[in-house]
């Protein structure tokens, strides 16, 4: 299926964390639309998105992904995707990552092993991120190295520290994972 | 916080397959998430062909519209979504900007272009 490049390109973000953690919270302070639900049909054992009626499978259930948009020019549009949080849909974050300029990892400090599966997979597919620590609760428990070590992650990953409610602390959040992806680029090692 | 129709009616009256004829879309690759889908002047002169979601599909794509935002929209999967476009795409209704980050996957410097750009975005918001 040919397509035609029109005026407007679209790029996106995926911002992944575990259940609660603060994702839509995080979408909506900053998109320019309130952070909207979409629905896929799954199965729970299907491997792929969206195949809305996989032969044989009796077992169909939705998953909703939550979004935002953010007109940047008037021919550069970016989309933020939160990923489902419950780890069974984590085979969803494949098609939500795919062609991502990069990714935000949101940890919530009280509950930090519920990020391991997105660092891992970010780490996994390759794919550019940032540790965003979501201090929305007041306090900023830890320091960034105290994360670092907890997260076991190396020390090319950056770590931020952000009010998901707040919107110049995302969009500080969203400048990192660019200029992140942007070294990355400039090293030669990123996925798409 | 989500205004779709299903949630506060307890579930929708048609099945998602009797929107698409029965289709799902396997077999070919589909659209992505955030392809931008918008009606072109053919589609425009035709548009009152259209019934039902292809009908909602061109109403909403005059501006450009994502996969995503139209499965919103019309509170449909995006499987729907996806067929139902693949379908206005074929006729001509509708023209689909796909990511650029694919195509320019193995061309550093236009990609690195690109991300200067959305920096040069997000710092202006």
């Amino acid at each position: 299926m040919p397509s035609e490049r029109t005026g407007l390109t679209p790029v996106k973000i995926v911002v992944a964390g575990g259940f609660g953690v603060g994702k839509t919270t995080f979408v909506g302070a900053i998109s320019e639309i309130e952070p909207l639900r979409s629905e896929a049909i799954i199965t729970e054992a299907s491997s792929g998105v969206d195949e809305l009626f996989p032969e044989g499978s009796k077992t169909e259930t939705t998953v909703a992904m939550d979004f935002g948009r953010i007109s940047l020019k008037h021919d550069l549009v970016l989309y933020l995707f939160g990923t489902p949080g419950q780890e069974r849909f984590h085979f969803m974050w494949d098609e939500l990552a795919r062609g991502a300029i990069g990714a935000v990892a949101l940890v919530d400090t009280r509950r930090i092993e519920a990020c391991f599966p997105a660092i891992d997979f970010f780490e996994r597919r390759g794919t550019p991120f940032v540790v965003a620590v979501n201090t929305f609760h007041g306090h900023r428990l830890h320091t960034a190295e105290q994360v670092r070590e907890a997260l076991l992650i190396g020390p090319e990953v950056p770590i931020a520290f952000c009010d998901a409610r707040v919107r110049v602390d995302v969009q500080r959040v969203l400048v990192a994972v660019v200029e992140h992806t942007l070294k990355r680029v400039m090293s030669g090692a990123v996925a798409s | 916080m989500t205004s779709n129709r299903a949630t506060q009616t307890g579930g929708r009256m048609v099945r998602p397959y009797t929107m698409t004829g029965g289709r799902t879309g396997a077999g070919q690759r589909p659209l992505a998430l955030e392809a931008l889908v918008a009606m072109t002047p053919a589609g425009m002169r035709m548009r009152s062909r259209f019934r039902w979601e292809a009908a909602e599909i061109v109403a909403h794509t005059r501006s450009e519209t994502a996969i995503i935002e139209l499965a919103a929209l019309l509170d449909v999967p995006v499987g729907v979504v996806r067929v139902l476009v693949a379908d206005l795409q074929e006729q001509g209704a509708v023209k689909v900007t796909d990511p650029v980050t694919e195509p320019f996957a193995d061309d550093d410097a236009a990609y690195t272009d690109l991300l200067h750009k959305v920096l040069d975005g997000l710092n202006a918001l």
